[in-house]
């Protein structure tokens, strides 16, 4: 009797001393800084000494309102949203169907597809964001591979209007001008002529045609120039492309392997009744995998409200705001200029309840409309 | 009939490996542009972006190097990472064997906060913990102060000290670490446990013979998935050091993001020398992350 007494009592000691490291880590990482971010967002401290330096006090949910009222932040949260959805709707979906093509062994090397595809979520979120605005930039490479193309299209029909030599009739120019870049035109009055005569006054001859070539080229060829960042919701894309971009591998190895825990026997059952790949997939594959579904959306709903260093690199929330998210808001009024630590908290607060909601109905949907495992 | 749907199969199979191809040009063509653009001298680059270097130079790289001061910024990540990731995994598993072979009360209230916290992202917390960690280390100078100890400087603990960072990566990695460990060690046979226990062995002597070797497989998984995470980490170093001896590579990377700069060529190699490191990782343990990965255990 007493040395099960002792060995409860040990036991018990033993427990707290295996799980306390654990606990006070959590809590000093998770538990505390929750609820000073609430204790704070109703309050008025000011950033100085919390005890012992100038007095505050908690002064009910102003900030909050100041939130409801704040247009940045309506429009921090709307572009959160937007990733949110790019994630739960794009990447998801897209990454379920190509999962299904590697996982029907529809295309061979389904382990190279899946090692490739996941490359960028190993990657510094920081490399990929200055790589990605470089890519996107008015000078970037995506504005030269497109011009390229553009260049290549345009001296093809050149070419086919030179077929038989320079011959500079209106009937050339006005063929010249159906191919030219529209933009290109509008410093002339009168296209037609004057394009004419610039031509004939520069004295192209068939024998120099390349310089006649390079010189349309430079003059009339089809020209874009990147300009993302000029307007909301535009200002979006490229980070919504990215979200999609990095992250989307990742998703098609969790599918492809839960998908190899299903029963092929039912698939193989399926097709020889005559159900075709997409009836095998709507049918079969989604309501078996309803749960792990779920869980991927959670993941998401989770990763993306909290998504902060990819944009911080690529245009940490600017030009003028616009492509500002909750978490860099969030960041800018506690770290930039006159810290407002009141205001950051709410916001803080804010994206825990808001995640905490996204996610409760993410689930709601699984239990009401998944399959049963 | 027949030829004809085996027509269709292959039409079908031929898109399959378009959509299959294209993305995988999508995804790895950026990277692999990357690393070619950093041989190309800044007066190649401005006039051709597309192309391959016509010669490949190294001294974009020696350039990036001493600019970067890289051998310090890797030497840091390094270090916060192996320590962290090490960290992580010694804490979870004494963790787990607690939460998973010795029955409390106290168990349902804490391992499921944990797991409530897998949905917590630090990110969303990073302006409480700033202010909960450089509060603390105001309180510790003022003691310190009051006692007459270290008058005239603040002392720093948690706040951009290694300690500090450590003590944060290891918490924010230990819920879904902590939920891991406890659901392997639920399948390790309670007997076994119980066996030694009968023969007399303390808790402490089981874990480290048996529930810590048992635990090997977990326990690699979850250093294998922590460690990108850990080495690409920016939100939190971003404001819990502001000392340059103590800068990690993603923000040391940051710094070559100018939108002034216009030295290509250094800015790319720095780019290369920032994602190198996780892609040899990757390369030497890409089972091991795929296996994590299929399970759901990392945050996207």
């Amino acid at each position: 009797m007493a040395r099960a007494v002792r060995n409860r009592a040990e036991t018990n000691w033993a427990y707290w001393s295996f799980i306390t490291p654990a606990f006070v880590l959590y809590l000093f990482v998770f538990g505390f800084p929750i609820i000073l971010s609430f204790v704070l967002s109703v309050s008025n401290y000011g950033g100085g000494k919390m005890f012992g330096g100038d007095p505050w006090s908690l002064v009910g949910l102003g900030e909050y309102f100041k939130l409801a009222n704040d247009s940045n932040f309506w429009l921090a949260l709307k572009n959160n949203i937007y990733i949110v959805l790019i994630s739960v709707l794009g990447q998801i979906p897209l990454a379920f169907v190509l999962a299904y093509i590697i996982f029907r062994k529809i295309v061979r090397w389904g382990e190279g597809w899946q090692a490739i595809l996941y490359v960028p979520a190993i990657i510094s979120v920081i490399v990929l964001g200055i790589m990605w605005k470089m890519i996107f930039a008015s000078n970037g490479l995506l504005a030269d591979i497109i011009n390229a193309m553009d260049t290549q299209t345009f001296l093809t029909s050149l070419n086919g209007l030179l077929a038989n030599g320079l011959n500079v009739t209106d009937d050339f120019v006005t063929k010249l001008l159906a191919i030219s870049e529209p933009r290109a035109l509008t410093g002339f009055t009168n296209p037609l002529a004057e394009i004419k005569d610039l031509i004939l006054s520069n004295g192209y001859t068939t024998q120099n045609l390349d310089v006649f070539r390079s010189d349309m080229v430079n003059l009339l060829a089809p020209k874009w120039t990147p300009d993302f960042l000029s307007k909301q919701d535009i200002a979006m894309i490229p980070i919504l492309f990215v979200t999609l971009w990095v992250w989307t591998g990742m998703y098609i190895i969790m599918f492809h392997a839960n998908m190899q825990k299903i029963d092929t026997a039912i698939i193989e059952a399926a097709r020889i009744d005559g159900a075709s790949e997409l009836q095998v997939l709507s049918h079969v594959i989604v309501p078996n995998l309803s749960g792990v579904l779920a869980n991927a959306a959670i993941l998401c709903i989770a990763g993306s409200l909290n998504t902060f260093a990819l944009i911080w690199a690529m245009t940490a929330g600017g030009p003028m705001n616009i492509t500002q998210v909750l978490a860099i808001y969030m960041f800018q009024n506690a770290f930039i200029g006159v810290p407002n630590f009141p205001l950051a908290n709410a916001i803080s607060v804010f994206i825990v309840l808001f995640s905490f909601i996204l996610i409760g109905l993410t689930l709601l949907v699984e239990r009401r409309y998944g399959g049963r495992e | 009939m027949n030829s004809w749907k085996t027509a269709v199969a292959w039409v079908g199979k031929g898109m399959a490996y378009a959509v299959m191809g294209l993305f995988s040009l999508m995804t790895i063509y950026p990277v692999i542009w990357l690393i070619y653009n950093s041989f190309k001298t800044n007066a190649e680059f401005m006039v051709d972006k597309i192309s391959l270097p016509k010669e490949w130079i190294l001294s974009n790289y020696v350039g990036a190097w001493t600019l970067g001061t890289f051998d310090m910024l890797i030497g840091n990540s390094v270090i916060f990472t192996l320590v962290s990731a090490v960290g992580i995994v010694f804490i979870s598993v004494l963790a787990g064997f607690g939460f998973a072979k010795m029955p409390n009360k106290a168990t349902a209230p804490i391992y499921g906060s944990f797991v409530m916290g897998i949905l917590l992202s630090i990110t969303s917390l990073m302006v409480p913990l700033f202010i909960q960690v450089s509060q603390l280390d105001r309180m510790i100078s003022d003691g310190f102060h009051a006692l007459g100890m270290f008058t005239g400087h603040d002392v720093h603990v948690f706040y951009n000290t290694s300690f500090g960072v450590i003590l944060i990566y290891v918490g924010s990695g230990l819920p879904m670490a902590v939920y891991l460990c406890t659901e392997y060690i639920k399948s390790i046979p309670t007997s076994l446990v119980e066996a030694a226990r009968i023969d007399g062995a303390t808790y402490f002597s089981i874990f480290w013979r048996i529930i810590l070797p048992m635990s090997t497989p977990i326990a690699t998984t979850i250093a294998v998935l922590n460690v990108p995470g850990l080495w690409n980490e920016f939100a939190l170093i971003n404001i819990m050091v502001s000392d340059e001896t103590l800068k990690t590579l993603p923000l040391g990377i940051l710094r070559f993001n100018g939108q002034r700069s216009v030295d290509y060529g250094k800015q790319f190699a720095a780019l290369v020398i920032g994602m190198a490191p996780m892609l040899v990782f990757y390369f030497l343990f890409r089972k091991q992350i795929t296996a994590g990965v299929s399970g759901g255990a990392v945050k996207g």
